[in-house]
């Protein structure tokens, strides 16, 4: 592997250059992977819910609050709008679940809100992994902005940026 | 089913040796609590037999996670302190340690994993027992929480043989990854845990515990309410990508443990949101 390898936990966003490698292993939260394919810098936020309810108090930790905050740390350190990208992975379902209980569809709605939350800014999405009921690991190399998803014993590597 | 390697795991769990063992001082300290005659000296006696014992318990008292504030330098102090059960806990954190602390392959979990999983779903229990006022389970889940994917440590060399099989059956009747298990395998992870809890001379709600908590509507009635505990805190920390590996999200999250806990959907959802809280708080003794 090439660079230092940084691990993202869970409702944390690191930010990282080339040649970085931001790595984190996702179940029903959401992997956003934004990159500057310019100035080859990028971020990883890892979400475990759609919608703030803390106030702004833990902006890692939501969909709607985390995007905002990673892209304006991008924006701070350089990076211009008109070049960033994104590839989003995660969001996978239990299996088997009561209709009823609504955790059951955490994955769904993280992902769903991530898509929102990227379409205010206009980052568009050019790679997706999301859905399903497989844990994920994820590392996203900034030399490149490539995603390798490990999932299930399997890798596939996402190249677009 | 694969026959042959189902053999093999017969006659590793017929083989004492292969089974990861626990300090004796753990099992003793486990079933001395449990009488409720059991004086504090004979307790404090029993521990500062083991030198190494004392000493990562003095440090796990004055961890953040366990400390009350005051520090603690004698096994007596910690014993008065924090009580004869919280020591227990820390015995247990102490004992599973150096066997879940490790790389698992089949299952795909990096170093570390398996363990900080056993904190979060031990910590995760406890905290659901203390909130549906059951104090008086609160130390036995977090122990079973701790310990309850145990068998993974030695049945994953199988899982790494046959998973592809294992996911094939998943999909095919649409059945858990654990009932998977045992269908290419001839045994579940949890039918191992129960093996090697056996060896160890744990007591029984323990044993329910590994033995049933993936399918709690299984589980003795007597031992069900910490059975689906330890089922929900596991579920929560598996959604949340804590100790989650190649057998995914293919799991199921009983009904029949949310009845018997009573547990709510906001309530699920909330004990979810605290995950990143939790995975901090267990820092200082992972």
């Amino acid at each position: 592997m090439n660079g230092s390898l940084i691990n993202v936990g869970v409702a944390q966003v690191k930010t990282g250059a080339q040649p970085a490698v931001l790595r984190t292993i996702l179940g029903s939260c959401v992997g956003i992977c934004i990159y500057d394919r310019m100035k080859k810098i990028g971020g990883l936020a890892h979400i475990l819910l759609p919608n703030d309810t803390a106030n702004g108090a833990n902006p890692e930790k939501f969909a709607d609050t985390a995007v905002p905050y990673l892209v304006q740390y991008l924006l701070k350190e350089g990076a211009k709008k008109e070049f960033l990208s994104a590839k989003i992975a995660g969001g996978a379902s239990m299996f088997k679940f009561e209709a009823n209980v609504s955790l059951g569809q955490i994955g769904d709605r993280n992902v769903e809100e991530v898509k929102k939350a990227l379409q205010k800014f206009q980052i568009p999405i050019l790679e997706e992994d999301t859905g399903g009921n497989t844990g994920r690991v994820i590392d996203f190399f900034l030399e490149d902005g490539r995603l390798k998803v490990k999932a299930a014993g399997q890798e596939k590597i996402y190249y677009k940026v | 089913m694969h026959a042959h390697i189902k053999q093999r795991i017969e006659s590793t769990i017929n083989n004492i040796a292969a089974l990861p063992t626990m300090p004796e001082v753990a099992t003793k300290i486990l079933n001395m609590v449990n009488d409720p005659e059991v004086s504090f000296k004979a307790v404090a006696e029993e521990l500062s037999k083991d030198q190494s014992m004392t000493t990562n318990i003095l440090k796990l008292c004055n961890s953040a996670y366990f400390s009350k504030g005051k520090e603690i330098t004698s096994i007596e102090r910690a014993i008065v302190t924090l009580g004869i059960k919280e020591v227990t806990n820390i015995v247990m954190v102490i004992a599973a340690k150096p066997i879940l602390d490790k790389y698992v392959i089949g299952y795909d979990l990096g170093k570390g994993e398996l363990w900080k999983q056993g904190l979060i779903v031990g910590t995760l229990a406890k905290k659901i027992a203390l909130q549906k006022n059951r104090k008086d389970i609160a130390d036995v889940v977090f122990t079973g929480g701790i310990i309850h994917n145990i068998g993974k440590t030695v049945i994953a060399i199988f899982v790494q043989n046959t998973y592809n099989d294992i996911l094939d059956e998943v999909k095919k009747n649409n059945i858990t990854f654990n009932e998977a298990e045992k269908e290419i395998m001839g045994y579940s992870h949890q039918e191992i845990s129960e093996k090697i809890l056996e060896k160890w001379n744990f007591p029984p709600v323990l044993k329910a515990i590994v033995r049933f908590y993936a399918e709690p509507d299984k589980a003795p009635d007597n031992f069900r309410t910490e059975v689906s505990i330890v089922h929900i805190a596991n579920t929560i920390s598996i959604m949340a990508g804590i100790g989650i590996g190649s057998d995914g999200l293919y799991h199921q999250l009983s009904k029949i443990a949310l009845d018997t806990t009573k547990i709510t959907g906001p309530e699920l959802e909330e004990l979810f949101s605290k995950i990143p809280e939790l995975s901090k708080q267990i820092m200082e003794i992972q």
